[in-house]
């Protein structure tokens, strides 16, 4: 019984932070020079109007944020579902390590090689275009893919492929007729992962962009890096609004990110 | 299906050019590129041997900075695991929309790490965060904020960064946790383990290699700390919370001294490497006994 008073107790640990954010950005914030500190308000949706203000580009970089980060994750699935396949239909003894070496290079951080990666970016003019931080992006997160992706189908049984191989289907028709819409929900939830993990992603975009295409992390840091300005209710506004979409998205397919699992042998439902 | 060498090459060949042109590639040429005076700004190229690498292991900077990170990773990846693993745990019974909870616990870690450092900038700031306001409700005097502190600016950092990741954790841990059979926690209980022992002689063992796994990535999160920590003090105050990652991308895109920044970037690389290597000896399929 005890787990009924610490889980949302630990819950609300982790959500206090959050929840003071979204305060603020409706307006309602501490005032901590009284004794004890009082609440001061009222209830208001301006700060989320004045966004527009400290950064008039706000919404269209929330928008160049959606595009790249559904664009690269996409674009890694897929190129990961092919590869993931190649390696569950392929036997031999150093599989596994090699699928291993894959989680390896997915921990690698992006710094060991971003550097030299935006010097060959600008020389092949891919630096600040909308395809240069896609691909890059991609390349980041897909090793992650190909190892989830990779224990997904190591666990479905080739029967089922074989019996379409038997009716004459070639590669292609095994995978979408009867491969694909077995995984579908891993592959799935290994995009939804994916797309958080690139639409948060700083580094790649803040050393391959200069101002023509513009994520929001880059805005964000860009408010550091020149030491500009910014009020904490706008700030707070601006941090929910680039929560809100990860958060709709994660809460709206809850069940489906169950098929995200670094190790597809555990196969029981969370429910 | 029985894979001939055409279906082979039509599976690998896009991811092949994916990593090889966007990670590989950049990665080898960086690592050439540091054995020479090659920068994007000079015309002339030499060979100049370790000398890079030299300049930067000899720079007090890039010792402070490996010594944070130690630090960092030693301290954030237990507790991350511990925390990660304490929350799983207490969702391993069936529980009324279990993977709803799961999901709500994942909250921090869909704020990016950049809009963390912001948001705890302000949180930890006097007129309107959190301290002052818990202070002021304890009748205690203001406090300045602990990321302006030297003695407190790492503590506060690893801090927000268990924070972050833990949820995380249990996100990853969870589906290992529930499949365990019911039967092994029940002939524990009967054999009167208590919960420490249940852990010890039943979890742990039966997701070795989930664990290690995580951790492999714990470590790589760790060693490339960055966007968090460049928003909440820009490595400071002095080199308190100066992160090789932070090192690096200073030396490659502010004082103009790419060379070395690369050169950094590869120590790091090679860190995470040499950690690889230790995963993929200790993940590796033991023999049933």
């Amino acid at each position: 019984m005890t787990r009924i008073i610490l889980l949302p107790l630990a819950l609300a640990a982790f959500l206090l932070p959050l929840a003071w954010t979204a305060l603020a950005a409706f307006g309602l914030l501490p005032d901590n020079s009284t004794r004890p500190p009082s609440w001061t308000g009222p209830l208001t949706l301006q700060h989320f109007s004045e966004i527009g203000v400290a950064e008039p580009t706000f919404w269209q970089e929330l928008a160049t944020s959606t595009a790249i980060a559904a664009c690269a994750a996409a674009l890694a699935v897929g190129v990961s579902f092919l590869s993931a396949y190649g390696l569950a239909r392929s036997y031999f003894s150093s599989r596994r390590m090699l699928t291993q070496g894959f989680l390896v290079l997915a921990s690698l951080p992006v710094m060991a090689y971003v550097i030299p990666l935006s010097d060959v970016m600008r020389r092949v003019h891919l630096v600040d275009t909308f395809a240069g931080v896609v691909l890059a992006e991609a390349a980041v997160t897909a090793p992650l893919a190909v190892f989830v992706l990779q224990g997904a189908l190591a666990q479905l049984s080739p029967e089922w492929e074989e019996a379409a191989v038997l009716d004459g289907a070639g590669l292609f028709r095994v995978l979408g007729l009867v491969v694909f819409p077995l995984v579908a929900p891993s592959v799935a939830a290994t995009a939804i992962v994916l797309f958080v993990i690139d639409w948060n992603m700083l580094l790649v975009p803040l050393v391959l962009t200069s101002g023509e295409v513009k994520t929001v992390p880059v805005a964000m840091s860009d408010f550091f890096t020149f030491e500009r300005e910014l009020d904490w209710p706008t700030a707070a506004a601006a941090l929910i609004v680039s929560l809100a979409p990860l958060a709709l998205i994660v809460a709206l397919f809850h069940r489906l990110l169950e098929r995200f699992r670094l190790d597809a042998r555990y196969e029981r439902d969370i429910g | 299906m029985r894979l001939t060498r055409r279906d082979r090459i039509v599976l690998f060949a896009p991811l092949a050019v994916l990593l090889g042109g966007w990670l590989v590639l950049p990665a080898v040429l960086g690592l050439v590129a540091t054995f020479t005076t090659y920068s994007p700004f000079t015309t002339t190229v030499r060979l100049s041997g370790f000398a890079n690498y030299t300049a930067v292991v000899q720079d007090p900077q890039f010792g402070a900075a490996i010594r944070n990170i130690a630090v960092f990773t030693a301290a954030a990846v237990p507790f991350e695991l511990a925390v990660g693993f304490g929350i799983a745990y207490l969702l391993r019974r069936p529980i009324k929309g279990r993977a709803l909870w799961r999901v709500l616990f994942l909250a921090p870690w869909l704020v990016s790490p950049i809009a963390g450092g912001v948001m705890w900038h302000f949180l930890f700031g006097g007129a309107t965060g959190i301290l002052d306001f818990a202070f002021g409700w304890l009748g205690l005097p203001e406090v300045a904020s602990p990321v302006g502190d030297v003695r407190l600016a790492l503590s506060t950092a690893i801090a927000i960064e268990i924070w972050r990741v833990a949820p995380f954790v249990t996100f990853l841990l969870l589906p290992g946790l529930v499949s365990i059979p019911n039967e092994q926690w029940e002939e524990a209980t009967l054999a009167g383990a208590s919960w420490i022992q249940q852990i010890r002689h039943v979890a742990i063992p039966e997701l070795r290699t989930l664990l290690l796994t995580v951790a492999m990535l714990l470590v790589g999160l760790s060693f490339g700390a960055f966007d968090t920590i460049l928003i909440l003090t820009g490595g400071g105050p002095g080199t308190a919370t100066l992160t090789p990652a932070l090192y690096s991308y200073g030396r490659a895109f502010q004082t103009n001294d790419w060379p070395v920044g690369a050169a950094s970037g590869w120590l790091v690389a090679a860190g995470v490497i040499a950690v690889g290597a230790i995963y993929l000896r200790l993940a590796r399929e033991r023999p049933a006994t």
